[in-house]
């Protein structure tokens, strides 16, 4: 092996392999170090990618020509689109994976990646000179060195797992987790902090009685993620099943309260509150009878059902008396019981919007270890992570998405502003304007940025650019065309269920109407290419046309305050409006711009009016400061 | 402009200018003590007392007496601005004021900004928006119930209201937030129709505010009563009448007022502003020509219209007629110089009047003649009746057209997202238009950022107040 790489990734979790293709791709050269190579691209947890506001993610992910997508096409073995029946901005899609299939898919993506080398080893410390991060050491004492390092451990620093109140040292079951790592950014000064995550127990699908649930399919219509893939399925699809916890089981889960770690304080680290465990839940909501809970197939080839909802990390012996009050599941066979992991994380106000960190230069943090929860939102850092370390050694612009222009934009900014004190899931209402950040639009929204990152190929390129032209095509013709209020017409409209026309529509005002969509309009003889790529995106488009443009106007107002560049040198402490808190939380964060300062929680409006007065005050006497290039460019989003 | 507020002390006479029994200089800021007390040499930080005055001798530079003040002083964190302030009373003389605001500037105290001190209070959280628009009316209140109405602005009662809204919105945001984000996970949030009665419930209210504007700032302002008729129907004795003052030229001449005269007159602790207009008439004159377009404008920023006819005219219809397209928010009718008439005729001529008018004007008849000294008073009571202005004053009225402007903007809003509620429009445009309203009313009250709104109230701040 080489002695020195353009770039290091640390772990092949979701955000170490978008990180090492985004780097590898980018042309550098690039060393995967994992210490387990049989778990590479390994879903720990829950078997299925994405979800409300995650499968946004999966999908800009893909566009900008990551991996993520890919994979889950091709293994998806129940495909759902959440919130169907709600707007078309919060609808989500979400597919069950073939956990063995994803994992393969994802190792043979690495080995056939030119450019990437992968090797199975702990990483025990960095290599720092000064504030530079140079290289890692290895567990075998070796060194290598690279011109970025980025770090993707997951739950694996200073992992400890709880399985009642024992406690085995561990990243997840089966591996070893990394000490040595967290403590290093420790002594360097890291603001290191504790998190806790859990996971359920997993089934044999022979010892369930499936008579006793509920199955539930998937949808027929499939959306892939990716841009590059079929229409169609590629593997078969399944059920899941549907059960319930019942008075029984949360009877035996309040009488044994003293021997979950949670609860008796053994664990220190924040839990996910959004994803609770089933003591939490039944604690909190304490007037709900029961519980839903899926029992999800892990696979077309294993045995192993996931028990969607009910994590914990009660002792094994209670686990498998409350399991067995769960319709279905009164002769359960557990293969492997829940647990809950606790790991360090670094509190995220510590790294630039291009996750380089903002004490060691070249060193940059993806995925868990920023204090997210999530395959999707690991997956989204690790990408950003990649970009950003290649665009730096490649000395380009770095590359941050705007609020306005991904989700993947907005996990970032809410990281580096605010921080997280509990694992940060990505919801549709964290995005202020998710009406334009619709999994619909993705390729509007974000092409000619992928275009710009060169990452995908010149035929999707080719295939993206003519679904925008047929797309605007279209519009135009909604908008030009009319529909006449003749009799005949007038006749098949209200017997599809709509009201007479009075005076000419055009097709797009006619649209407008609450219970008018596509269909209705083939009936009277609308031609259309009759391709949903094109169609999906121009219905929502027009349909509720109104309230985008109002959309889009609240973005232009935010973009006076997003604009508004704040010097990265600015001395907070000499600003005298301010109080002490915010003048702590301003100086640590370092906030961008205007808008970003009033991101950050404890920041008053009083505050962003001091600020402004200081600096007005401040360039009347000396006009002229310059910054780095490098804190100071436009990033690519915007130029466009 | 308001500026930077580096260490500095600033200072500024906060009572107003001319002669008056006492006059005071407020000085702000971390060195209010230290500059006042090289004047005022009694003044020794040490031993201050906050909210104490202390009776001294004020000196210059070459230690010549230049008065005998007293010195209130305020700790930081207790004053108006929040910050450490002294104040000092002189004796009022123009001389006197000016002479010490130059020794504190000298000392390097800095004359306060329009609004500055206000400002100040808003920075240090003492105030929110609304508090400090309210100093700006208490300042400038004509009237008892103008003042009252301000003060309990300033007491923070529609800050309240505003607040309550505020979080009565959010809470019906949140739910709507999470009945989308947590759609799968088998809870039930919040269901359809708990969510329109709660917004319904919170229109009634928002809607309430909207509507007192009107009321508001009838008080704060006073009402506008508007005289309109046709030539030499005896308007301009009217109107010397309800300002008590010979203010317009009476003459037997029809056609002697050409331009708009106003002058204000208090009743009751309510504030007219009275207009007398040039009357309507078909003239050649240009001048009057010129009166008469003018009189259409004035008449239509009334709040009154106060249509004037002569017992003795030959036709009311036409000015009746006239009248009827101005927008004014009531019309009055009366018939002037009702002592040409026999008492007999009087109740008859009424009537006949009364058949002229809509159903709703009816009751708006009030008969005067410039030899009865109570027909000020019926008009005066009258408008102030037809405005109801008096009525809202027991509760939180909303005065300034900004935070009118942000209530309106709040309330458009919250129709909106009922209105697509009920249509089952998907919830995050329902969440998008209700996240609109609630950032109107959070600007209303300062809690989200605008500079414009800051600079907008800030700047009608005189100085030093």
């Amino acid at each position: 092996m080489k002695a020195s790489f353009e770039v290091i990734v640390v772990g092949a979790g979701h955000a170490g392999i978008e990180a090492c293709l985004a780097t590898s791709r980018l042309g550098l050269s690039t060393l995967l170090v994992t210490s387990n190579l049989d778990r590479i691209g390994y879903m720990s947890c829950n078997p299925s990618i994405g979800g409300l506001a995650k499968g946004h993610m999966v999908r800009e992910i893909d566009i900008m020509g990551g991996q993520m997508g890919i994979a889950a096409d091709k293994s998806c073995i129940q495909f759902k689109r959440l919130n169907s029946s709600r707007g078309p901005a919060v609808r989500g899609s979400r597919a069950q994976c073939d956990k063995h299939v994803y994992s393969d898919i994802q190792k043979q993506a690495l080995s056939s990646q030119a450019n990437l080398q992968i090797l199975g080893q702990e990483v025990k410390r960095l290599i720092l000179e000064k504030n530079i991060c140079v290289g890692v050491v290895l567990a075998d004492g070796s060194e290598v060195r690279a011109k970025a390092v980025i770090m993707t451990t997951g739950t694996f620093m200073n992992g400890v797992m709880h399985f009642g109140l024992k406690q085995i040292s561990g990243g997840r079951i089966g591996d070893a987790a990394s000490v040595g790592l967290s403590d290093q950014l420790l002594d360097f000064g890291f603001d290191v902090k504790r998190l806790k995550t859990g996971t359920p127990a997993r089934l044999h699908k022979d010892s369930i009685d499936w008579s006793k649930t509920t199955p539930q399919y998937g949808d027929e219509k499939f959306y892939p993620f990716s841009h590059k893939s079929s229409r169609s399925f590629v593997l078969p699809q399944v059920a899941c099943y549907l059960s319930n916890t019942t008075e029984k089981t949360h009877e035996i889960i309040r009488n044994n309260l003293d021997k979950s770690p949670m609860f008796c304080g053994v664990i220190e680290g924040t839990g996910p509150r959004y994803c609770p465990s089933i003591e939490d839940k039944i604690t909190r909501f304490a007037d709900r009878a029961t519980h839903q809970t899926f029992l999800e197939p892990e696979g077309l080839n294993t045995d192993l059902i996931y028990l969607q909802g009910i994590s914990t990390s009660l002792p094994e012996d209670v686990q498998l008396d409350f399991l067995k009050t769960i319709p279905g599941l009164e002769n359960v066979k557990v293969v492997r019981y829940g647990y809950a992991v606790e790991y360090d994380f670094i509190e995220p106000t510590q790294i630039f919007h291009r996750l380089e960190t903002r004490t060691i230069e070249n060193l940059f943090l993806a995925g868990q270890i920023n204090g997210t929860s999530g395959y999707e939102e690991a997956a989204a850092q690790g990408f950003i992570a990649g970009v950003n370390a290649a665009h730096k050694i490649l000395n380009r612009d770095e590359f941050i998405l705007g609020r306005d222009e991904a989700y993947m934009g907005v996990l970032i900014d809410d990281l580096v502003t605010k921080g997280t004190r509990e694992p940060y899931r990505m919801f549709t209402s964290r995005a202020e304007h998710r009406l334009i950040l619709r999994e619909d639009n993705t390729l509007d929204r974000l092409s000619d940025i992928a275009s710009k990152l060169g990452m995908i190929s010149a035929d999707s390129l080719d295939r993206m650019s003519r679904l925008k032209a047929e797309r605007s095509q279209m519009v135009k013709a909604l908008n030009e065309n009319s529909i006449y209020p003749k009799p005949e017409v007038n006749q098949l409209v209200e017997s599809l269920g709509s009201k007479p026309l009075t005076k000419p529509l055009t097709y797009a005002e006619f649209l407008r109407r609450p219970e008018v969509d596509f269909n209705f309009l083939r009936k009277l003889n609308f031609e259309f290419v009759d391709d949903v790529d094109v169609t999906d995106s121009v219905e929502i488009e027009v349909k509720y046309s109104g309230y985008v443009k109002k959309q889009i106007e609240i973005i232009e107002q935010t973009k006076k305050f997003e604009g508004f560049v704040l010097p990265s040198d600015l001395n907070y402490s000499l600003i005298k409006g301010l109080s002490a808190e915010e003048k702590d939380k301003l100086s640590r964060i370092k906030p961008r711009t205007l808008g970003q300062a009033e991101r950050i929680s404890g920041v008053n409006p009083s505050a962003l009016q001091a600020i402004m007065i200081h600096l007005k005050a401040k360039k009347a006497k000396d006009p002229i400061e310059q910054g780095s290039s490098f804190e100071r460019s436009e990033h690519i989003g915007n130029n466009s | 402009m308001i500026r930077d507020r580096n260490e500095d002390t600033i200072c500024a006479i906060s009572t107003p200018i001319g002669q008056g029994g006492i006059s005071v200089i407020r000085i702000s800021g971390p060195l209010a003590v230290q500059f006042s007390s090289n004047l005022i040499p009694k003044l020794k930080k040490a031993s201050l007392e906050s909210h104490k005055a202390y009776f001294s001798k004020l000196y210059d530079s070459q230690n010549n007496v230049i008065d005998e003040v007293l010195a209130t002083y305020f700790e930081n964190g207790r004053s108006f601005t929040g910050e450490e302030v002294v104040e000092i009373s002189c004796h009022g003389s123009q001389f006197i004021s000016q002479k010490i605001l130059n020794l504190l500037m000298a000392e390097g105290c800095r004359l306060a900004d329009r609004g500055e001190f206000t400002f100040r209070a808003f920075m240090n959280n003492k105030l929110d928006l609304v508090q400090a628009e309210s100093v700006l009316s208490l300042i400038e209140s004509q009237s008892e119930q103008s003042s009252r109405l301000a003060l309990r602005q300033l007491e923070g009662h529609v800050s309240k209201i505003f607040s309550q809204i505020e979080n009565e919105l959010t809470w019906c945001l949140a739910h709507i937030e999470a009945s989308i984000d947590f759609s799968t996970e088998g809870l039930d949030v919040v269901d359809h129709d708990t969510l329109v009665a709660k917004l319904k419930s919170l229109r009634v209210q928002l809607n309430k505010v909207v509507e007192g504007y009107s009321s508001g700032r009838l008080v704060k302002d006073g009402i506008k009563i508007v005289l309109f008729g046709e030539p030499n129907v005896g308007k301009s004795s009217l109107f010397n009448l309800l300002v008590q003052e010979d203010k317009a030229i009476v003459t037997e001449v029809a056609g002697t007022t050409r331009d708009i005269i106003e002058a204000q007159t208090q009743m009751g602790g309510v504030v007219y502003r009275v207009s007398d207009t040039a009357g309507l008439r078909d003239t050649s004159d240009q001048v009057e020509l010129i009166g008469v377009q003018r009189t259409q404008v004035e008449a239509n920023k009334a709040d009154i219209l106060v249509v004037v006819l002569s017992a003795d005219q030959k036709d009311w219809g036409q000015t009746i007629q006239l009248s009827k397209n101005i927008e004014a928010l009531s019309r009055l009718f009366v018939m002037n110089k009702v002592d040409l008439l026999k008492p007999s005729e009087i109740p008859e001529k009424k009537k006949i009047l009364q058949g002229l008018l809509s159903p709703k004007d009816q009751e708006n008849v009030i008969l005067s003649s410039h030899l009865d000294s109570e027909a000020r008073e019926r008009v005066l009571q009258e408008a102030r009746r037809l405005t109801s202005g008096a009525e809202f004053l027991n509760e939180a009225v909303i005065s300034s057209a900004r935070q009118f402007e942000g209530a309106r903007y709040g309330l458009e809003m919250l129709d909106k997202s009922i209105l697509d509620l009920e249509d089952n429009l998907g919830s995050e445009f329902v969440a998008m238009n209700l996240k609109e309203g609630l950032i109107s009313i959070q600007k209303i009250l300062g809690h989200v950022y605008d500079d414009q709104i800051l600079d907008r109230v800030f700047k009608e701040f005189c100085l030093g107040k």
